[in-house]
């Protein structure tokens, strides 16, 4: 079955450049190929059956009644063996706790911009920089609870950080689904491997969360607050408040009375302490933010501010995924921690700063371009893929609207086996872990493997015809881990 | 407090407290939804039991005349109060069919009510379990996937009880998965609202079409109908237990309305949906009386006591409408009460 399988000059995850498995990979190689297409063809439906009826989907809406689509599923494990995570993990602690400093710090004394590591004018001009939010404290002085960092592998393997999501970071929920899948269809593949468990999230989440509550709740009311049943990243909302047993809702459950938030019950309203959102800090409440929402609560953000209810993530978190601070996360390592960077960036040029600019300008077709301010692969420019038209409609855009727009050179993404109809093919890859800071940062082990099935495609995004993958994290080596 | 003996079918007085944890709010969204869940899922094994029946009685009609077969089929209209079809080139029969079946703009369509059961569970899907999210899914999926249409050609009867066994699957697993709290006690009271309004209504139109209609003295197809009301009632079976298959009008009416020990009959129904009520306001407040509470309290204190002489033939439409609007008073209630605040 891997007969026709190619390493097209990038990084190959299941392959060395000599043409064999990598040791990790090679049980799953073996099996696979010993399965046969007719038998992983059949496992592939159980897994897609599996997904359909739990009713893990989402909805395209051509005509009143809609069309549900499953999540391309792909059946190939990707496999990390545990030095690898171990590197990974320490990069990502170190990240998501340099990220809380600069939020902390632009939102009060802003030390970051005062001794010109930033320029203030990047700050200013991020739109998701919430004027609302300066001089608050916020308990623990937490902002960025969840974090879904992108990494992607170079070349030559090495681990790089693409971005951090740390406003709503959304694909969690798909990581455990398509675990507990795996575990059905392939139970013997799985059992060979050691395998590290992801299941206690819900419940590192939950401490997390109740650790970060208002002072005056002894046992925190939590819910978590979706913008309803059309949102595409419903049924994540809906699994996290199920795997945790706390209250979904959405605006209109809530209301806010003197400074509180209660949510409406059958026996009248009850306060709620926290609000883990998954609505945009634009929505979050029409009195502050966007006049027009319907999907906030009124009144809400001046609870948050009097203290009396915790939001999760804080508002005002966007000003740290904002692509153009994307690349100064090293330079706050160095600035707050005093440590040197585990995971490097994706080096960047930053369109608001002249000489970036004119470089991006004179290399349009080397370049991805990205605005700070979109994801899921929206408004974005792939130069090598591109027209000499777009690029010229594109370069007019940076020049109208600099601060908006960043560029990087094209990294080729490493690449695994996916099942393509048949036979297995190479096809583009890259990592979503999440990482909780509550008490102490944890790192889920794996995360989502998100992959660009459209041949050559570099774009892993659900949205531009992206699937997923389970991702194993292999425990330490027993004789390794006890000294002998 | 002393608590009497169980007698069976009283309503205790007093509700347990729940030992251990305390049970947790519910929110106004979460109840709405469970009842309306369940009134669907409920309202779609009516519609599935009600074709079938009338599909398979019309072979019996059928020979009578095409008069009498439209007739038949324009019942199930007036039962499931929708408009019916846009004129097709369609026998009507068939027009029907398909719209009860699979018609979008038919409220009352199987279709229909499996969607908007299935909306309203996704709305709560984190607060029932999976088992019964899962069934319903299926459920769904069993009147929406490609194979739907190709079973339903083949055999209209499979589809019909598929849902019919999908939906008991899932009235089995509700009441093993769920904690037999408030958000399962919205669950009672709405299948039992749905099954009480469907059988007053059954039992209506089949009283009227005998008395008024071409039916009106000819034994045989009187006992065609009857029979087809007892079975779209899913009571055949127990009621040929209880009369020893004996067709009487009025021992059908006394079954399907006075039996208390089974569990489609109204009078049981009844008393379902005020132990129900009762669990449900001892949990939000103890120590009122719920509006909806005092409706069902009544109601089930009149269909203890009612005497089968209030069933005879004159009287029984006025007595059904007089079921039937306590119904829908209690279902404003409730709405009133514990869904918009």
């Amino acid at each position: 079955m891997f007969e026709e399988y190619i390493v097209n000059g990038v990084y190959d995850e299941m392959f060395g450049v000599t043409g064999t498995p990598r040791s990790h990979y090679a049980s799953v190689a073996s099996r696979l190929t010993e399965l046969g297409p007719d038998a992983l063809a059949r496992r592939r439906r159980m897994a897609d059956i599996a997904f359909r009826n739990q009713g893990i989907t989402f909805t395209v809406y051509s005509d009143q009644v809609g069309v549900e689509k499953i999540f391309p599923f792909d059946i190939v494990p990707r496999i990390i063996p545990a030095d690898e995570w171990s590197h990974i993990e320490k990069g990502l602690m170190q990240r998501i706790t340099a990220l809380n400093h600069f939020c902390h710090d632009i939102y009060h004394q802003q030390r970051i911009l005062k001794e010109g590591i930033i320029e203030p004018e990047l700050i200013y001009g991020a739109k998701m920089f919430r004027r609302e939010m300066l001089g608050v404290d916020v308990p623990k002085n937490i902002y960025i609870h969840i974090c879904g960092t992108d990494l992607i592998r170079d070349s030559d393997g090495r681990y790089l950080v693409l971005e951090d999501n740390g406003r709503t970071p959304s694909g969690v929920s798909y990581v455990m689904e398509n675990r507990a899948v795996m575990r059905r269809i392939f139970p013997q593949l799985f059992g060979s491997y050691r395998v590290r468990g992801i299941e206690d999230y819900p419940y590192n989440l939950l401490q997390t969360l109740r650790h970060c509550a208002p002072a005056h709740a002894d046992d925190p009311t939590i819910a978590i607050l979706t913008p309803g049943v059309y949102n595409s990243a419903y049924f994540e909302h809906s699994f996290l408040a199920r795997q945790m047993g706390v209250a979904l809702v959405e605006g209109r459950d809530l209301v806010v009375d003197n400074s509180f938030v209660y949510m409406r019950t059958t026996s009248g309203l009850r306060r709620v302490d926290v609000v883990y959102r998954r609505v945009d800090d634009d929505f979050l409440d029409p009195l502050c933010f966007k006049p027009d929402s319907v999907l906030g609560v009124a009144g809400l953000m001046n609870a948050y501010r009097t203290g009396n209810v915790t939001l999760a993530n804080a508002a005002g978190t966007g000003v740290a995924d904002d692509k153009a601070i994307y690349p100064f996360v090293p330079d706050m390592i160095k600035f707050y921690l005093s440590e040197e960077p585990i995971l490097p960036n994706v080096p960047t040029y930053i369109c608001a700063r002249d000489s970036d600019r004119s470089y991006v300008l004179d290399n349009l077709d080397k370049l991805v371009v990205k605005s700070t301010n979109e994801s899921g692969g929206y408004g974005m420019l792939m130069g090598h893929q591109s027209s000499t038209k777009e690029r010229a409609a594109f370069a007019d855009k940076i020049k109208s609207d600099p601060r908006n727009f960043i560029a990087q050179p094209i990294v080729q993404l490493s690449q695994h086996p996916s099942m393509i109809d048949n036979c297995f093919e190479g096809r583009r890859i890259d990592l979503r872990p999440y990482i909780l800071f509550g008490e102490k940062p944890i790192v889920m082990p794996g995360g989502l493997t998100r992959v660009a099935l459209r041949k050559g495609s570099l774009v892993v995004n659900s949205s531009q015809g992206g699937g997923s993958k389970d991702t194993w994290v292999l425990e330490e080596d027993e004789v390794e881990a006890s000294g002998l | 407090m002393s608590v009497m003996p169980d007698k069976s079918l009283r309503v205790p007085v007093v509700l347990e407290l729940p030992v251990g944890a305390s049970a947790r709010p519910v929110l106004a969204r979460d109840a709405d939804a469970t009842y309306w869940m369940s009134r669907y899922v409920e309202r779609a094994e009516h519609v599935a039991r009600l074709l079938m029946v009338n599909g398979d009685a019309s072979l019996d009609v059928a020979d009578l005349g095409s008069d009498i077969l439209e007739s038949h089929w324009k019942s199930v209209l007036k039962i499931m109060a929708v408009d019916g079809p846009a004129a097709s080139e369609m026998p009507l029969p068939e027009s029907i069919i398909q719209y009860m079946a699979f018609d979008y703009e038919n409220p009352n369509s199987l279709i229909r009510c499996l969607t908007r059961a299935r909306e309203n569970a996704r709305g709560i899907r984190e607060v029932i379990s999976t088992e019964m999210w899962e069934q319903l899914n299926m459920l769904y999926w069993s009147i929406r996937g490609d194979e739907a249409a190709a079973i339903f050609r083949e055999s209209p009867e499979q589809l019909y009880q598929q849902i019919i066994t999908g939906s008991m699957l899932f009235q089995g697993l509700t009441d093993q998965t769920l904690v037999h709290g408030q958000r399962w006690f919205f669950a009672q009271l709405g299948k039992y609202f749905e099954r009480i309004i469907f059988t007053t209504r059954i039992l209506k139109n089949k009283f009227e079409m005998l008395r008024d209609g071409e039916y009106a003295n000819d034994a045989p197809l009187a006992n065609i109908q009857w029979l087809a009301a007892l079975r779209t009632c899913g009571s055949e079976e127990s009621y040929r237990r209880t009369y020893l298959g004996d067709l009487d009008a009025i021992n059908i009416a006394q079954f399907l309305i006075l039996e208390q020990r089974f569990p489609r009959s109204i009078r049981y129904c009844v008393r379902q949906a005020h132990r129900s009520i009762a669990a449900i306001r001892a949990a939000v407040r103890s120590h009122t009386v719920d509006p909806t509470e005092r409706i069902l309290g009544r109601l089930d204190a009149q269909l203890e006591y009612a005497s089968p002489a209030d069933l005879m033939n004159s009287d029984l439409p006025k007595y059904l409408t007089g079921i039937f609007d306590n119904i829908a008073a209690a279902a404003i209630a409730v709405q009133r009460s514990f869904f918009l605040h």
